[in-house]
């Protein structure tokens, strides 16, 4: 579904953050991103979304229907006067959705009506966030794009989101890609894991991954 | 007082302005971005002073020069992505150093003063048609890039991955508040023209409602201000611009009350 081909990134010149890096994503899985901070995560992403241009190297996606839910929004405060229904309208004619109905049913798919004509600014962290998510439901995409969606979200709300995104996926088809810093949440939701560090990629699938970690906990111990 | 060609020339322009300011207003204050009004007023201080100076009408040029320093503005920002303020700074320097030195080489008239405080006497039938063809302009303007202002205001990565032109988007945008601000200095004056800006957004911000409702409540409060400020400039013969920033500050102070003491919530 993603295929990146000799991938480098620098913000700086001469500071390449990613080098020739190559990267088959495969269609409908649910994959976390995991690294250090700093080590390219999110940037990956952005390069992805075509929000940040490569230095070199290609990304091809097989799809246009790709949703992206932000890690922390630019202006957005709780006093911020924008209701639910508002935040989702305002993306659904940005995209040229024409039926009304488009927002309630996004709504309903992560249990949100009730609070369709709320202030975004009076709910938790935890419904904001799937208010976030009802919006990129919008459209039906086919990929969905998510910069650590724990952020600032209490036990409980991580509870109520990360179901969720494996519903999405496993019920759904959508192709989930999730930038994560838990990697408890990362092994007991998603299906793959894309582990970077030092500026490569190594893809995993979640079996796989717990034997690297595993074997990565008895070097540290011998050491 | 209604039958008088002045009066009803200052309510006309008084009118477009309380509707324009509080429109564009609402998407400055959003984006924390308060600054640029008095920043550009400046600028059109600027652009006064180089009309009153070459014999022009003074709005024209001030519409101009105004729009111009909001081009330099949003360049300017992507150098100075942290430092957003600094950019008002240099823009409103270099507005002022203009101003100040045409204005005391002695060749503007003695106009100066109506355009630092507003005057409902000297809003002539020209500048009348210069504002309702710029306001009409810029309110179309803005009724057609609506949906895409809120997205950025709100969420502007996201904005820009839905398919925004959010660079687009943020050039008009600034060239909008020039030109609201330079045709809004004959009524309300360079010293207080950001208050019809900001103040009855904060007004009709403290009534804590969703944005297209608070976007009406902000014009039905700028609206009031201007009205009412002008009404009373006529009568207690004061500056319409003082008077109107004054009222939009009891406005506020009054709907501040209101909200506390009846613990007014959405």
């Amino acid at each position: 579904m993603i295929n990146i081909q000799n991938l480098s990134f620098s913000y700086t010149k001469g500071a390449e953050l990613l080098k020739n890096v190559n990267l088959k994503i495969p269609k409908g899985i649910y994959l976390s991103i995991l690294g250090e901070n700093g080590s390219c995560k999110s940037t990956l992403v952005k390069l992805i979304l075509g929000i940040l241009k490569p230095d070199s190297g290609l990304i091809t996606l097989d799809s246009n229907k790709i949703s992206y839910v932000s890690q922390k929004l630019d202006n957005f405060n709780s006093e911020f006067p924008i209701t639910v229904k508002e935040v989702l309208s305002c993306h659904a004619k940005t995209i040229g959705l024409k039926n009304p109905k488009s927002v309630h049913e996004s709504l309903h798919k992560v249990n949100m009506c009730e609070f369709s004509s709320n202030l975004i600014g009076n709910l938790s962290g935890g419904q904001q966030q799937r208010i976030f998510i009802a919006r990129a439901l919008l459209g039906n995409p086919d990929l969905i794009i998510l910069d650590e969606p724990s952020t600032g979200v209490d036990e409980k709300s991580q509870n109520e989101i990360y179901p969720l995104l494996q519903n999405l996926n496993a019920d759904l088809g959508k192709t989930i890609i999730s930038v994560e810093h838990n990697t408890k949440i990362a092994l007991k939701y998603s299906t793959h894991i894309l582990k970077i560090e030092n500026g490569s990629l190594n893809l995993f699938t979640k079996e796989n991954f717990t034997k690297y970690l595993e074997s990565e906990e008895s070097v540290s111990k011998i050491i | 007082m209604f039958e008088l060609g002045f009066m009803q020339n200052a309510f006309i322009a008084g009118f477009i302005v309380s509707v324009l300011c509080p429109f564009i207003g609402l998407f400055i204050v959003l984006r924390r971005y308060s600054m640029i009004g008095d920043t550009l007023s400046h600028s059109s201080f600027a652009g006064v002073a180089i009309g009153l100076v070459i014999g022009t009408n003074p709005l024209l040029t001030a519409f101009l020069f105004t729009s111009i320093c909001a081009l330099v503005i949003e360049a300017l920002r992507t150098y100075y992505k942290k430092y957003a303020e600094l950019v008002m700074s240099i823009v409103l320097t270099l507005s002022l150093g203009i101003a100040i030195i045409l204005i005391s080489s002695g060749k503007a008239s003695a106009k100066v003063d109506s355009f630092l405080f507003g005057s409902i006497l000297t809003v002539t039938t020209t500048d009348i048609w210069l504002i309702a063809i710029v306001g009409g302009i810029c309110l179309i303007t803005l009724l057609f890039l609506y949906n895409k202002l809120i997205y950025v205001t709100f969420d502007e990565t996201s904005a820009k991955t839905a398919g925004i032109n959010v660079k687009l988007v943020n050039y008009i945008f600034t060239l909008l508040v020039g030109a609201t601000i330079s045709l809004s200095i004959r009524v309300m004056g360079i010293l207080v023209v950001s208050s019809i800006i900001v103040v009855p957004v904060a007004t009709a911000m403290q009534l804590k409602k969703g944005f297209t409702t608070t976007l009406i409540f902000s014009i039905i409060f700028g609206f009031l201000d201007v009205m009412i400020g002008l009404v009373l400039s006529y009568y207690i013969n004061s500056a319409p611009g003082g008077t109107i920033a004054l009222t939009s500050v009891i406005f506020l102070l009054l709907t501040l009350t209101f909200t506390r003491f009846f613990n007014y919530e959405n």
